[in-house]
C-alpha cells in the first residue's frame, strides 16, 4: 500500500510491470500527522524515507525568532525527504493538513533503487524537478511582482495536483492560509490579501476555505507568467 | 524625538487613507489604514514602507496611530554607528 507513489514516479519516467510491483510491495510503517506538525525536522539524520500518502506538506526553514520561509509544497505520492538518503536534513518538512506518511527504511529503498534503475531514474528526475521548482520560486521572489508570484503559485499547484488526479472541473483543494502563502512567497499577509482580492476581481480565480477554483486558466497563466515546462510532466496541464 | 504625520492618499488598491511619517524632517515611514477587506485587521495601520531603521521584511500592523508612533520612536532610538556626516542615525 504505497498510495500514489507509483503514479507520482510515472509522471517522471516509464516503469515496467516489474518496477510497479516492486514499488507496490515496499514495506512501510504508517504514521498520521496533524496539520502543523513536523514530519521531519532540521538537523535530523533520517534512516527512513517519508512518503506522503495523503494530505499536503511543505518544506520550510524557520529562523530563531519564528519567522519562516516555505520552500515548496508536497502533494500525495511524493517522498518528502529524498535528500535524506544521502544527507542530513538542512530544513524541516511540516504537514499542511492532516497527513498520512509511510516510513520506508533506507536500506529497503536502496535495494529497490539498485534493482530497479528505472525507479531510481524517476526518483532522481522528480528530485531534479524539485530543484527546478526552487529556481522558479527564486526568480519569482527576486524579480516578479506580488501579483505575478501568487498567480504563478496557484498555476503551479493546480498543474501538480491535476497531474496527480487531484484537481477536477477547474477546482482543487489547496488548504493554505494567507500566512502560508506569505511565507512561501516572501510577502506580508496584507499584500497577499490585497493580491487575492485583485485576482478575484480580475475574474481569474476564487480561493475560499482552502479550495482553489480557476475561472480563467489562460488568463491566470498569463498573469503568473506560467509555463509548465519547468515541471517536466509527461502529461502537462496546458 | 518629534514625529510629524502628514495625511496622504496611497494607491494600494484600497481606500487609500494613509500618512507620511517624518522624524526630524526625514521621511521614515508610510502608514496605510487597512480597509474592510482585511476583516479582523480592518482599521489597523500597516507599515506600507519603512526607510532606514524601519525597513523590515516583516512590516508590522498597529491597532491605532499612537501605537504605530510608539513603535517607530523605539526603532529610531536604536543607535547605530553614523555612516556619513549628518547621518540621522
Amino acid at each position: 500500500m504505497v498510495g500514489r507513489f507509483v503514479e507520482n514516479l510515472e509522471l517522471y519516467g516509464r516503469l515496467s510491470d516489474d518496477d510497479r510491483a516492486a514499488v507496490d510491495a515496499l514495506p512501510m510503517t504508517v504514521r498520521r500527522f496533524d496539520a502543523g506538525e513536523d514530519i521531519a525536522s532540521e538537523g535530523d539524520a533520517p534512516t527512513q524515507c517519508r512518503l506522503l500518502l495523503s494530505g499536503l506538506a511543505f518544506r520550510h526553514k524557520t529562523l530563531s525568532d519564528g519567522r519562516r520561509q516555505i520552500m515548496t509544497f508536497h502533494v500525495p505520492g511524493e517522498v518528502c525527504d529524498v535528500a535524506g538518503l544521502l544527507l542530513s536534513m538542512d530544513h524541516g518538512v511540516c504537514a499542511l493538513t492532516r497527513a498520512e506518511v509511510g516510513f520506508i527504511g533506507h536500506s529497503t529503498m536502496d535495494t529497490l533503487l539498485e534493482k530497479h534503475p528505472r525507479v531510481m531514474r524517476a526518483l532522481w528526475r522528480c528530485e531534479m524537478v524539485e530543484a527546478a521548482i526552487a529556481r522558479e520560486w527564486m526568480v519569482g521572489m527576486g524579480r516578479r511582482t506580488a501579483y505575478t508570484r501568487i498567480a504563478h503559485l496557484f498555476c503551479e499547484m493546480y498543474a501538480r495536483l491535476k497531474a496527480m488526479g487531484l484537481a477536477n472541473d477547474n477546482r482543487c483543494r489547496f488548504p493554505v492560509s494567507q500566512t502560508h502563502l506569505s511565507d512561501a512567497l516572501g510577502l506580508s499577509v496584507v499584500h497577499t490579501n490585497r493580491v487575492l482580492q485583485q485576482l478575484r476581481a480580475d475574474g481569474l480565480l476564487t480561493f475560499k476555505s482552502g479550495e482553489l477554483t480557476v475561472h480563467d486558466w489562460p488568463g491566470l497563466k498569463a498573469a503568473g507568467e506560467f509555463d509548465a515546462g519547468y515541471l517536466h510532466l509527461r502529461t502537462p496541464t496546458t | 524625538m518629534d514625529l510629524i504625520l502628514q495625511p496622504v492618499l496611497v494607491d494600494t488598491g484600497e481606500e487609500g487613507a494613509g500618512c507620511l511619517v517624518f522624524a526630524n524632517g526625514w521621511l521614515v515611514a508610510v502608514l496605510v489604514r487597512l480597509s474592510d477587506t482585511h476583516e479582523d485587521e480592518a482599521g489597523f495601520w500597516f507599515l506600507e514602507k519603512g526607510f532606514g531603521k524601519l525597513d523590515t521584511p516583516d512590516p508590522p500592523l498597529f491597532s491605532d496611530l499612537p501605537t504605530a508612533e510608539q513603535w517607530i520612536k523605539e526603532r529610531l532610538m536604536i543607535r547605530r554607528p553614523p555612516r556619513w556626516p549628518g547621518d540621522p542615525g
